[in-house]
């Protein structure tokens, strides 16, 4: 099989050919794996990588079992960008421990990031779990500049556990806290002066793997004028080979005062062959190559033999994987044969750059390919290549280089190709950088359509277009991105519209423009309070996500399809979103959990806690503190906190359902979605119910809230407790006030088409009614609110209000209205927080509430799958309960579970599901 | 006062960088807007100007990456 190009990043390189022992600089490096951090820090060509290498092979060599595993990511300017430094490093990190971590964290750097601190801290978790020696070698670290980057590998070396060592070979120090490492011994450094060969060293050196017979002098005159510096020292040796007399050529040296590796460059390579000459000149352009690329290069063959032979003659070859199929030159080696190629036929290395793209591109290196292509100068070329790769830059998220690619490309060619030129506005906007976006998009539509007002079928000739299906989405592209910059100029009506027009337009492939189109448009319908608009865009948002694999964001757009839901009064609608999209995860996410699986839990619990399943709500949110941080998307932190909050309320624990909210409000993150029910609502709320009228007054004002407000769907949540405040005050005027903004809210909420907010307000009517001692009517709009809530069984909207509402509800039973729904509702009122078990004489440990739940499904047809279903746990859950209810019966099947409950009670008929 | 012209706060203006070790002709467009010179006395002078400080960086770097020892960066253009 042959070795992918990107596969070499992170190949632990082979042992060096003709590369000679430094066991005083090995040593060194074997003792400082007992450091955090070890450091090779020196300029080019002073052999950082051989000597690591080679340290590498020698303890494996001493000794594979007791050898730690080597993970060895080989960067590049490329690897600039956090995620993709830490994909590397991950994976090099993977595969060292033989695919046994990271998996986890490496899935977290997929697309919708996290903070990269949740993947890094799971990294270290599972590096202190796997328990085994490791170093992880960063070679060539000086290519990065990222502030970011730095930052996190200094957190990661500072946590590393101590069976992890760090090795960092570097020409420039890196910005990390190195004096205090130092300090600390945590640090063991290797520095030019320590790298450069000794005259001990060089004479090892020259004699051995050169095969060079000098005098003492010589060597020393050598040692001396290449200040040991590996590089030249290895140049010299080459110019030394099979000359009549050696001590001539040194002396000759010595007396010149050029650039050492000027001066032995041109030697070496005024002793090569003219093919051999030509071959290096001609491939020194490429960055990593082949034999088949370097023959497509130099336009011969025999590629992969000469580069062997170039090897074992020590022309500054790497290997970069075990089988030597690709190499690079020595980084200093490059840039002398470049500087050669310069002088010597300038006008070549744009047709070499031609070549190389060609074969990068036939054999599916796109990226490689764009790279030559805009160095060859054939940017029409180049932007071809652009284009066709453009799509899978955008799946994986890597808009910046498309973008910097875009911004090499002459003015010119980028207008002709107007699906190039909308994908580079995406860039753009991904970057947020807005100025000129509307201007160029107009350019668009103008080069596209002429004076006509339709889009042609096909492009106008003088247009080039390589993605014909990126032409029939252009269109519906740049209504899209108008679309974002109605919503960045906050304007909700164009959003919505430009939304609209672009999922019209867009053809039913064009999965990316759906989900970007249908996700702006929904926010900014939600926003304006339009549900069913924003339920449909999001709806198509959805599809288009799925289809294109952005399963998080999937997720994502569920909270708020699950929010809109309840909304709407729709409660087993709710359910039936989260469900769904647990079920995706479980099929897409290989048996990992699937981040923001977390965040549908959440969302379950409340439907649950809403319809008074206590036990139900409670085990969905362990099921979401088991999943842990990392699996829950950025809103999760606050609104666990929110149900859990609700949950303790509904228990009677009052002071933990406060210092919950007042942690939500800490860790509240929004996430781009309208705030509609913000937590210091929720804490008003609370306080209220406990009879502190003060901090709801604050809030209030604070808030400048006031019964005059004009009713908004944003604000519709602190009005209706702004309302519960009103009628807790209790005087006259607060009453009045009361009753008209519960007016007006009632005909906002029912021409938004919220039934859930409906039967809220319609509850705080009775309430408001039953404080104007006006019981009749009170119990008519009671009514009305009973009737549209029982069929999706809502009873904490009535359970949360207390003893008033206990009042009414008592009067409705007198009317036989609905009567064991009402009941079940006056029941869950009286409780007051105290959860009522069914009678459990007889058994020595009682069965919990899930349990009863359990077992009340056990005595139906159901079978265990319904049954987890049902309850909405995973089938061991449902298995863990079945054992503990047996236990505890005392039985050991089903059936006898279902007699023994029965004879001890346990199973009331009127509480059957 | 600050006695720095205006157009040095970006970093930008003209440098003298002088490394050691007389570098081949050939080098000569290796560092974008510098030219080359060479004293005689073992070293190489680059004479030229930059846009800004990274600029400036970059530069630098790329006398890093040949291995050829840093003398000296003067700014030119002090008045």
């Amino acid at each position: 099989m042959v070795t992918s190009l990107l596969e070499t990043k992170w190949h632990v390189p082979v042992r060096r050919l003709g590369a000679v022992a430094r066991p005083r600089l090995s040593g060194r490096l074997s003792r400082g794996t007992a450091a955090r951090l070890s450091l090779v820090c020196a300029p080019a060509g002073f052999g950082k990588t051989t000597l690591l290498t080679q340290w590498l092979a020698q303890i494996h060599e001493l000794s594979a079992e007791d050898a730690p595993a080597a993970a060895w990511v080989s960067l590049d300017e490329r690897d600039n960008d956090p995620a993709t430094f830490w994909m590397y490093v991950i994976t090099a990190i993977q595969q060292a421990a033989n695919g046994t971590i990271g998996t986890v964290a490496l899935g977290l750097l997929q697309p919708l990031q996290p903070p990269p601190e949740v993947a890094l801290a799971l990294l270290l978790n599972d590096l202190l779990a796997y328990g085994g020696e490791m170093v992880l070698v960063l070679d060539d670290y000086h290519v990065i500049d990222r502030m970011e980057i730095h930052k996190a590998l200094s957190y990661v070396i500072d946590h590393l556990p101590a069976h992890v060592h760090v090795m960092m070979a570097t020409r420039a120090d890196p910005p990390l806290p190195l004096s205090r490492m130092r300090a600390r011994g945590e640090l063991v450094e290797l520095r030019s002066a320590d790298l450069r060969f000794t005259h001990e060293e060089a004479a090892d050196y020259l004699s051995g793997p050169m095969g060079l017979t000098l005098t003492a002098a010589d060597i020393a005159t050598l040692a001396d004028r290449t200040e040991g510096w590996a590089a030249a020292l290895q140049l010299a040796g080459l110019s030394l080979q099979d000359r009549d007399d050696p001590s001539a050529v040194v002396a000759r040296f010595a007396g010149d005062d050029r650039f050492i590796v000027d001066y032995l460059a041109d030697e070496v390579l005024a002793r090569q062959s003219d093919d051999v000459r030509d071959f290096l000149l001609a491939t020194c352009i490429l960055e990593r190559f082949n034999g088949s690329l370097c023959d497509a290069v130099t336009g011969r063959s025999g590629g992969a033999a000469q580069l062997v032979e170039l090897e074992r003659a020590g022309l500054f070859l790497v290997p970069l994987d075990d089988r030597r199929q690709w190499w690079r030159y020595h980084h200093l080696f490059a840039d002398v044969l470049r500087a050669h190629l310069h002088e010597q036929t300038p006008d070549r290395a744009p047709k070499l750059h031609e070549r190389a793209a060609d074969w990068l591109q036939a054999n599916g290196e796109v990226a490689e390919a764009v790279r030559h292509a805009l160095a060859s100068g054939q940017f029409a070329h180049a932007a071809d290549l652009m284009e066709l790769s453009m799509l899978a830059m955008q799946r994986e998220r890597r808009e910046p280089e498309l973008a910097h690619w875009v911004r090499a490309l002459p003015a010119d060619v980028l207008q002709q190709r107007p699906v190039l030129a909308l994908a580079f506005i995406g860039a753009l906007a991904q970057a947020s950088e807005f100025e000129t976006l509307e201007e160029r998009l107009t350019a668009i539509e103008r080069c596209v359509r002429g004076e006509s007002d339709t889009w042609p079928p096909r492009p106008p000739p003088e247009l080039v277009v390589v993605d014909e299906s990126g032409f029939a989405a252009l269109p519906a592209g740049i209504e899209t991105y108008r679309a974002a910059l109605r919503l960045a100029a906050g304007d909700l009506g164009g959003t919505a519209a430009h939304s609209r027009a672009a999922l019209s337009l867009a053809p039913p492939e064009s999965n990316l423009i759906r989900a970007a189109a249908g996700a702006l448009g929904g926010l900014a319908s939600w926003t304006a309070g339009d549900l069913a608009g924003a339920y449909a865009a999001y709806t198509e948002s959805v599809a288009g996500l799925a289809a294109v694999g952005f399963f998080p964001d999937v997720l994502g757009c569920t909270i708020t399809l699950g929010d809109i839901h309840r909304t709407q009064g729709a409660l087993s609608g709710a359910l039936g979103v989260y469900r769904r999209a647990l079920d995706l995860a479980d099929e897409k996410a290989d048996g990992l959990p699937l981040r923001g699986s977390a965040d549908m839990h959440v969302g379950i619990a409340g439907v649950l806690l809403e319809r008074d399943d206590l036990a139900g709500a409670a085990e969905q949110l362990a099921i979401c503190e088991r999943l842990g941080e990392h699996n829950g998307l950025p809103q999760n932190p606050y609104r666990r906190r929110v149900v859990a909050a609700r949950l303790a309320e509904a228990t009677g624990d009052y002071g933990r359902a406060l210092a919950l909210l007042d942690e939500a409000v800490g860790a509240y993150n929004g996430d781009y979605s309208p705030n509609v029910q913000p937590v210091p609502a929720l804490r008003a709320r609370l306080r209220l119910r406990r009879g502190e009228l003060e901090p709801a007054n604050h809030w209030a004002q604070e808030n400048e809230l006031s019964a005059d407000d004009d009713p908004s769907y944003l604000r519709e949540y602190e009005h209706l407790i702004l309302a519960r405040l009103l009628i807790a005050r209790r005087d006259t005027a607060s009453l009045v006030q009361a009753s008209t903004l519960l007016g007006r809210l009632l005909i906002a909420a029912d021409e938004g088409e919220r039934c859930g907010s409906v039967i809220e307000v319609l509850v705080l009517q009775g309430l408001l009614l039953h404080s104007c001692q006006d019981l009749p009517r009170a119990l008519a709009v009671l009514a009305r609110a009973v009737d549209l809530a029982e069929a999706e069984g809502y009873v904490r909207l009535f359970a949360d209000e207390g003893p008033d509402m206990a009042t009414l509800l008592k009067g409705l039973a007198r009317q036989r209205i609905r009567s064991s729904y009402v009941r079940r509702l006056l029941d869950a009122t009286q409780r007051g927080g105290q959860r009522i078990s069914p009678q459990q004489g007889g058994l020595i440990e009682p069965l919990s509430e899930r349990e009863l739940d359990v077992l009340r499904l056990l005595a139906t047809e159901l079978d265990g799958p319904d049954i987890a279903r049902r309850l909405h746990v995973s089938l061991n859950t449902m298995r863990t309960h079945s054992r503990n209810i047996f236990r505890k019966l005392q039985v050991n099947n089903r059936r006898a579970a279902v007699r023994q409950a029965t004879e001890l009670d346990l199973l009331p008929t009127r509480r059957q599901s | 006062m600050n006695s720095e012209p205006a157009n040095r706060r970006n970093g930008d203006g003209s440098y003298q960088i002088q490394v050691r070790g007389q570098l081949a002709a050939r080098w000569d467009s290796w560092f974008d807007g510098f030219t080359l010179s060479r004293p005689g006395d073992g070293t190489t002078v680059l004479t030229g100007s930059v846009i800004d400080q990274a600029a400036l960086l970059g530069t630098l770097r790329k006398i890093a990456d040949l291995g050829v020892p840093l003398i000296s960066v003067t700014p030119t253009d002090f008045v």
